[in-house]
């Protein structure tokens, strides 16, 4: 693999697809006025960051987003250790939670309409909602994913509650705590948006939504492109936190999971 | 025990709920009110970003705040719980409320329609090509309304009716007026109703008037109207006072300043300056036309939309 041509090669397909974009209304294959040329939403995205509407419905999305991601994953951690830690609750909470976790958020828009109405608060709760489930099953895999032998071992030292959650459970969870935050984070995303978009509550969503009834198609799109841009930034975030939380793992270590390919191979060779 | 998941679930939930109920206190001496309104982002509220901006509001007193909803049908509810203090809604919208009792009242006028068949801020189009020539040819044909069984409805029936068809015989379809444009191309639909700003892209695409729908209904029919509820009426009478007078204040001055007024709607809608340069706006008299109203009462209550007339009197001011 040579440095950086994964990157540049990406950059090279995104700008073909920005191209092809152009080029297809230009050249009648899709109607101009409901689908305009690239060239056409960046103008339109270069008079939206002039506003000061814009930066503060892309504020209000951020904070719905980080509210209920955190929320969710304080929330989603604190069930999934206490589930995990007593087979017990967890026996009696499983059925609850099969029955619970696949009702899509959206269907609560209703409900948030009559309990919040535009506000904050309705779109807040929907990515709660999807992002809690995301992180309590990955926290549920990883409180389950305790090696018997390190388990035993704590035991026969006799380590302490606390010290066992510390020292045991919570390095061995931890790699999946975060890969159910990443997924949690996208998710939220998703929903913040959705939230916006047909709630009405403050955020980039509710500004699609008046670029649509203002008949504005260009800045609907550019809108678009900035919720993917910020989907981008986040996973890129989410990713820089996963290799700081789990710098010690070895999924993350470069040295030791280049160690670990070497001997593998040895041994196939072997 | 059982139901810990759930209890965590609901916890999680409402955790994020904050009351925001504070609707019904007295005024309190030298303290400006805080008022919020429920809007929705289209030319019609104009005039109440306009007096915003000119000090109308803030001279009387009133710290107004505007909240733009998805529709005149979520803000209706928001008013009565006393989530807005006044709301924006549509004259039909409004003898709907008062027809199943919702405890609600005008309190002044939202825009008219300009009251000439050539020159409205909404009209009924076909396709260029279409063979359809005027409004009784739609019998048989469908037309699309941004909701069904409300004043579209009722002002399409209408033109129908005068140009001598069976009001009864036309189809509706429901699309929201983004959307109507490209069904109308694609032959989804056989005519659509838009208001401005998407008139103007019907024009710019070539489409058909057929008829003036708004004008039709009533010489000259006010679309829609702000309103409060009655437990706010009686707990701060003073307050909805000032608030009608720094309204019709901000409808009087918006049908004076047209150029203002597409200034103004840059700033909360997203229209394109091209597009606002050359809409078609309605007008804002100060006052109600009752008599209209009283026409879509009996209209709608001729087409079945309405089961019982409404107490017109009760409900305007």
């Amino acid at each position: 693999m040579g440095g950086h041509r994964p990157g540049v090669l990406g950059l090279i397909g995104l700008a073909s697809f920005a191209v092809a974009l152009e080029i297809a209304p230009r050249a009648g294959l899709v109607p101009s006025e409901y689908a305009p040329p690239t060239s056409r939403i960046a103008v339109a995205l270069g008079r939206l960051v002039q506003q000061n509407e814009f930066w503060i419905a892309l504020r209000d999305t951020i904070i719905t987003w980080g509210i209920g991601l955190g929320i969710a994953v304080a929330a989603g951690v604190l069930a999934g250790v206490v589930l995990g830690a007593v087979p017990l609750l967890w026996e009696l909470a499983s059925t609850t939670v099969e029955f619970l976790r696949p009702i899509p958020s959206v269907a609560l828009i209703p409900l948030v309409i009559v309990l919040f109405g535009s506000t904050i608060e309705s779109s807040v709760v929907l990515v709660v909602y999807a992002a809690f489930w995301q992180v309590l099953l990955q926290v549920l895999h990883g409180v389950a994913d305790v090696d018997p032998v390190a388990r035993d071992t704590a035991r026969a030292y006799q380590l302490g509650r606390w010290a066992r959650i510390r020292y045991l459970v919570w390095p061995t969870a931890l790699p999946y705590v975060v890969t159910g935050v990443r997924l949690a984070a996208s998710v939220a995303l998703i929903l913040a948006i959705t939230g916006e978009l047909v709630v009405g509550s403050p955020g980039l969503g509710k500004q699609i939504e008046v670029a649509r009834q203002s008949g504005a198609v260009a800045n609907v799109y550019a809108l678009v492109v900035v919720t993917g841009i910020l989907g981008v930034l986040a996973n890129v975030a989410m990713r820089a936190i996963e290799r700081r939380a789990l710098a010690w793992h070895t999924a993350v270590r470069r040295d030791v999971a280049g160690s670990a390919v070497k001997e593998e191979r040895a041994e196939v060779l072997a | 025990m059982r139901r810990i998941i759930a209890l965590f679930a609901a916890a999680a939930l409402f955790g994020a709920a904050a009351c925001n109920s504070s609707n019904g206190t007295p005024s309190t001496p030298g303290q400006p009110d805080n008022v919020n309104v429920g809007v929705i982002a289209i030319v019609d509220v104009a005039p109440i970003y306009l007096g915003k901006q000119q000090g109308f509001f803030s001279k009387r007193n009133i710290n107004l705040t505007l909240t733009t909803a998805q529709g005149g049908a979520a803000i209706v509810p928001a008013v009565v719980s006393g989530q807005y203090q006044f709301g924006f809604s549509n004259t039909v919208s409004l003898l709907l409320a008062a027809q199943n009792g919702l405890p609600l009242k005008v309190v002044c006028n939202g825009n008219n329609s300009t009251g000439m068949a050539d020159a409205d801020f909404a009209g009924l189009f076909v396709k260029a090509d279409s063979p359809i020539k005027s409004p009784k040819e739609l019998v048989g044909k469908t037309v699309a309304a941004n909701t069904l069984k409300n004043i579209v409805e009722i002002s399409v029936r209408d033109s129908v009716k005068k140009d001598g068809g069976d009001a009864a015989g036309v189809k509706f379809a429901e699309l929201p007026f983004p959307d109507q444009l490209p069904a109308l191309q694609a032959g989804r639909v056989d005519a659509i109703f838009v208001v401005e700003p998407f008139q103007a892209a019907a024009i710019a695409a070539g489409a058909r008037k057929i008829a003036s729908s708004y004008v039709d209904a009533a010489p000259n029919l006010t679309v829609a109207m702000y309103f409060t509820s009655n437990q706010l009426r009686t707990s701060n009478p003073g307050l909805v006072t000032r608030f009608t007078e720094a309204m019709k204040e901000s409808l009087a001055y918006a049908d004076t300043h047209p150029d203002e007024v597409r200034t103004v709607l840059g700033t909360y809608t997203q229209i394109t300056a091209e597009v606002r340069a050359k809409l078609t706006l309605p007008k804002w008299p100060a006052e109600i036309d009752k008599a209209s109203v009283q026409a879509l009462a009996e209209h709608a209550q001729s087409y079945g939309l309405l089961t019982k007339q409404p107490d017109i009197a009760a409900l305007l001011p």
